[in-house]
């Protein structure tokens, strides 16, 4: 882009002013408070348009600074430039009230729109912001470094890196931070309903292990004491009565006694039939022989056999009731014995009960405690929503991640580019004393000289502004995408002594852009008159 | 002869857990279970069939108590069943000293083994998972008495984990009928021949579809079955093609409105697909607040030209992260995080 001509009819201090300028080098001569800066915002107003900033901190804006004092409604200019070989005219009146801007192609006629951005893309697409930092030069900007280096900075996150202003990529990194930061709380809230929902589930646990557990050891003790029910769970066969054997046995004693019993009883009988048929035999044996059959020796057989009979008889019938007596005994111990046993036995039952019914619940509690257990572990797992949140965060996670990795490759890449732009310029300028400048992390140019690495800090006043002049210059031609716009510089080489200005202007000469140097020093007028070197004079008097 | 054929009842299961109507759906297995019993009583069924998991865990005492006793309300009916992977037989299990009613017959081996019948000249063979998982395949080979018989397997699995098996071997086998269990979804593996029950009733909202049981008659002849559904909950799934003029309140209302003309049996799970407006997502969360939904699976896509977009902005940020992200492995993470990482990148 290159000014034809700046109609001025009031902005600031400046009234009723045309100016032409050349499409290369232009000096703007004037006395300090001749309207130097004021031609300079003028410029960048044509440009870039001018906001009324809101609020008190709009007091020292560049609006209220030039609103002219005497008549406010007569805040107007315009301006011819050319871009691509054609030529255009944009008039703007910046007064807040009546604020307009017409543009036209003036080859054609055509009327274009500055509110459609049709004046933005005559600039190249260049922002304002991006234009006042590169190549638009001040003065003061000159000296606060550090702050460039900010801008510089931000600007290839912001701009450079996604190639277009609107895209914030610091703005899309914090919105995905926030939504990383919404899902990982829907996440944890999930998660923590899980993990309470799961932490009943151990409790219900706990106890129902506690009472496991005391069931075991009542179980424990009544088997100490001698009780121990028989498995709730047997295999089918049936074991035989365990005092089954000991009743069969009594049963036979029982037998063996009745038997006995009646032998002696059958053995008394014979004795006393014995004894009967021989007492007969001897009674009538005495009957019919009268003392003398006493005498027989028949008779004493037979009274023998009586005598015998009856001791036989009283000693079977003795012998019979002793073996009754003693099955009665037997008898009588055993019911007693029975007694007892029914006894204990009825106590026995009653704790073998209470086995069982151990038993029984031990099994319930087992079964509960198996199914709390596959609960908790059902319950353990993440829920379809949680991994759904999951996958949420991690999406976040990666987005950020890949936008950091591209806008770091994309910054290496831009940084690469740009060094190389300033690197030639520096060149140049210096006549080949440096060839390479470098930007560090921290936007801080770094020159290397002799084998060491200088900050502009560290090198002279006049070096580190043409370090910066060539830094500003790389950046507005780097980020430009269209033609370069025309360059602005404020009192830039005030520190530079004359070998270096000549030099200077020299190179600025011959540079595709066209320049505005602004200056209240007579230098540089005197060194271009001197040399020869083609420019254009714009003078500004004091009115 | 007259059956009935079920599975999977899962008695004691808890769905839809954290829906407000838990309560209600925790019934349903047992209200289900009563109206199998009540119809086998009525149609004098001959016999019925549980084809495993009849419990969803370890059955307590007093379930087991309460199932006897649907059993014993039966005048006719033998009852012959088997332990699944869910209620398999644990070392502690009520199922081992369980006393059940004469008409009930509990085939609790871990092996095949068979319970004769002959007032039904029936033998019904099957055997008990002793174990969570079960990968044996048990039920191939087994060897058919011969005879007049009816020859009935109860079998439960048929995944990989759950002895696996074939319909068709049982075919060879010379099973008149083989009831089976354990896969959710009611399916005649071979018609009127090699049957999955499916759940008596739907466990969990991934059981979507119509439950119930078969109900059969068998003779020597031919078999022939027939599905009989209980509807006291049907999950369903309600596909909605959104388009990205769609903003979540009409969204909402439209769901509203189809579910005020579905049945109250019903629970839906609501899936979008389609495109949405990537500038205004749309928030599901309300849709799942709604009665008779029980999830939304939102499978829309921004309707970013992710193509377009890559090449308008080619050498600027969102061009160069497009193509970066179409390089990693696609799979849901990185779709989701081409569309999140554009999506703040064109946002004003």
């Amino acid at each position: 882009m290159k000014i034809t001509e700046l109609q001025i009819n009031n902005f600031g201090k400046l009234h009723q002013k045309k100016i032409q300028p050349q499409p290369g080098l232009n000096i703007v001569y004037g006395d300090n408070e001749s309207g130097k800066s004021t031609l300079h915002q003028f410029i960048t107003g044509m440009m870039f348009g001018m906001e009324k900033q809101r609020g008190k901190s709009g007091k020292n804006d560049s609006y209220q600074q030039y609103e002219p004092w005497n008549s406010s409604s007569y805040y107007t200019g315009s301006m011819r430039f050319e871009v691509d070989g054609k030529d255009f005219l944009i008039e703007r009146n910046f007064y807040h009230k009546e604020k307009t801007a017409a543009l036209r192609n003036e080859g054609d006629g055509e009327e274009l729109s500055v509110s459609h951005g049709d004046m933005e893309m005559l600039l190249g697409g260049m922002k304002k912001s991006t234009y006042e930092n590169t190549y638009c030069i001040r003065q003061a900007a000159v000296e606060t470094g550090k702050e460039f280096s900010g801008i510089l900075q931000n600007y290839f996150v912001n701009a450079s890196h996604t190639g277009d202003g609107d895209i914030n990529l610091t703005g899309a990194r914090e919105k995905l931070k926030a939504k990383q930061k919404e899902m990982e709380r829907s996440y944890r809230k999930a998660w923590e309903e899980r993990r309470s929902a799961c932490e009943k589930l151990q409790l219900a646990q706990d106890i129902a292990k506690k009472d496991l557990q005391q069931l075991e050891q009542q179980l424990e003790q009544l088997k100490a004491e001698g009780y121990q029910s028989e498995e709730l769970w047997q295999p089918e066969e049936e074991i035989p009565m365990e005092n089954e054997a000991n009743q069969m046995a009594e049963l036979l004693q029982q037998e063996q006694g009745e038997r006995k019993e009646i032998k002696f009883r059958r053995r008394k009988s014979i004795a006393a039939v014995v004894t009967l048929i021989a007492a007969v035999a001897a009674g009538s044996r005495l009957a019919g022989k009268g003392l003398s059959a006493g005498m027989s020796p028949l008779f004493t057989v037979e009274m023998l056999l009586v005598i015998a009979g009856i001791a036989g008889i009283f000693y079977f019938r003795k012998k019979e009731n002793e073996v009754r007596s003693e099955s009665r005994a037997r008898e009588e111990s055993r019911n007693l014995r029975e007694q007892q046993t029914d006894n204990t036995g009825q106590e026995r039952a009653k704790k073998q009960a209470v086995v069982h019914m151990l038993k029984m619940q031990k099994m319930e509690k087992c079964s509960l405690l198996a199914n709390l257990e596959e609960e908790i572990a059902e319950t353990g797992k993440k829920s379809e929503r949680e991994q759904e949140l999951e996958r949420q965060v991690a999406a976040c996670e990666l987005a950020l991640n890949m936008l950091g990795k591209i806008s770091e490759n994309v910054y290496e890449d831009t940084r690469e580019h740009l060094e190389g732009e300033i690197s030639k310029i520096l060149y140049s300028l210096t006549d080949g004393k440096y060839e390479r400048i470098t930007l560090d992390d921290d936007m801080n140019l770094v020159v290397y000289q002799d084998g060491r690495n200088l900050y502009p800090w560290q090198l002279s006043r006049g070096t580190m502004e043409q370090m910066y002049l060539a830094l500003r210059l790389g950046a507005g031609r780097f980020f430009t995408q269209e033609e370069p716009l025309p360059i602005l510089l404020d009192e830039a080489f005030a520190s530079f002594d004359e070998k270096r200005l000549k030099s200077t202007l020299k190179w600025l000469a011959a540079q595709p852009e066209q320049i505005f140097l602004f200056t209240c020093q007579k230098r540089e007028l005197e060194i271009l008159a001197c040399s020869g070197i083609p420019y254009g004079k714009i003078l500004l008097q004091n009115t | 002869m007259k059956f009935i054929h079920i599975a999977d009842v899962h008695l004691g299961a808890k769905p839809d857990k954290d829906k407000p109507w838990a309560e209600e759906r925790k019934n349903h297995g047992w209200q289900a279970f009563t109206q199998v019993i009540a119809t086998a009583e009525e149609e004098q069924a001959d016999l019925l069939l549980i084809a495993g998991d009849l419990f969803h865990r370890q059955p307590l005492q007093r379930e087991l108590k309460e199932v006897n006793y649907q059993f014993s309300r039966l005048s006719h009916t033998q009852v012959v069943l088997i332990a699944g992977n869910h209620d398999f037989i644990s070392p502690d299990s009520y199922y081992r000293t369980f006393q059940w009613e004469e008409n009930v017959h509990f085939l609790k081996k871990e092996t095949i083994e068979y319970v004769e019948l002959p007032m039904l000249r029936t033998r019904v063979y099957g055997l008990s998972y002793w174990h969570k998982e079960l990968p044996k395949p048990l039920y191939e080979n087994i060897r058919v008495e011969e005879g007049s018989f009816f020859n009935i397997l109860l079998a439960h699995g048929g995944d990989e984990k759950h002895i696996p098996f074939r319909a068709e071997s049982f075919q060879k086998m010379g099973f008149d009928y083989v009831a089976c269990g354990h896969i959710h979804k009611p399916v005649q593996l071979i018609e009127n021949r090699v049957v999955m029950a499916g759940a008596l009733q739907p466990v969990d909202c991934n059981d979507t579809g119509t439950h119930g049981f078969f109900m059969g008659e068998l003779s020597k002849e031919r078999c022939h079955v027939e599905f009989q559904p209980l509807t006291y909950c049907e999950y369903t799934t309600m596909n909605l093609k959104v388009t990205s003029d769609i903003t979540t309140g009409a969204l909402e209302d439209f769901v509203k409105q189809k579910l005020s003309q579905a049945p109250e049996y019903m629970i839906f799970k609501v899936i979008l697909t389609g495109f949405f407006d990537g500038s205004a997502p749309l928030e599901t969360e309300r849709l799942e607040k709604l009665e008779q939904v029980i999830q939304v699976v939102n499978q829309c896509q921004p309707d970013y030209d992710f193509e377009r977009l890559k090449q308008q902005y080619a050498q600027q940020l969102i061009g160069k992260y497009i193509g970066a992200m179409e390089q990693l492995p696609q799979d849901e993470v990185t779709k989701l995080a081409l569309y999140y990482g554009v999506e703040a990148l064109l946002e004003k």
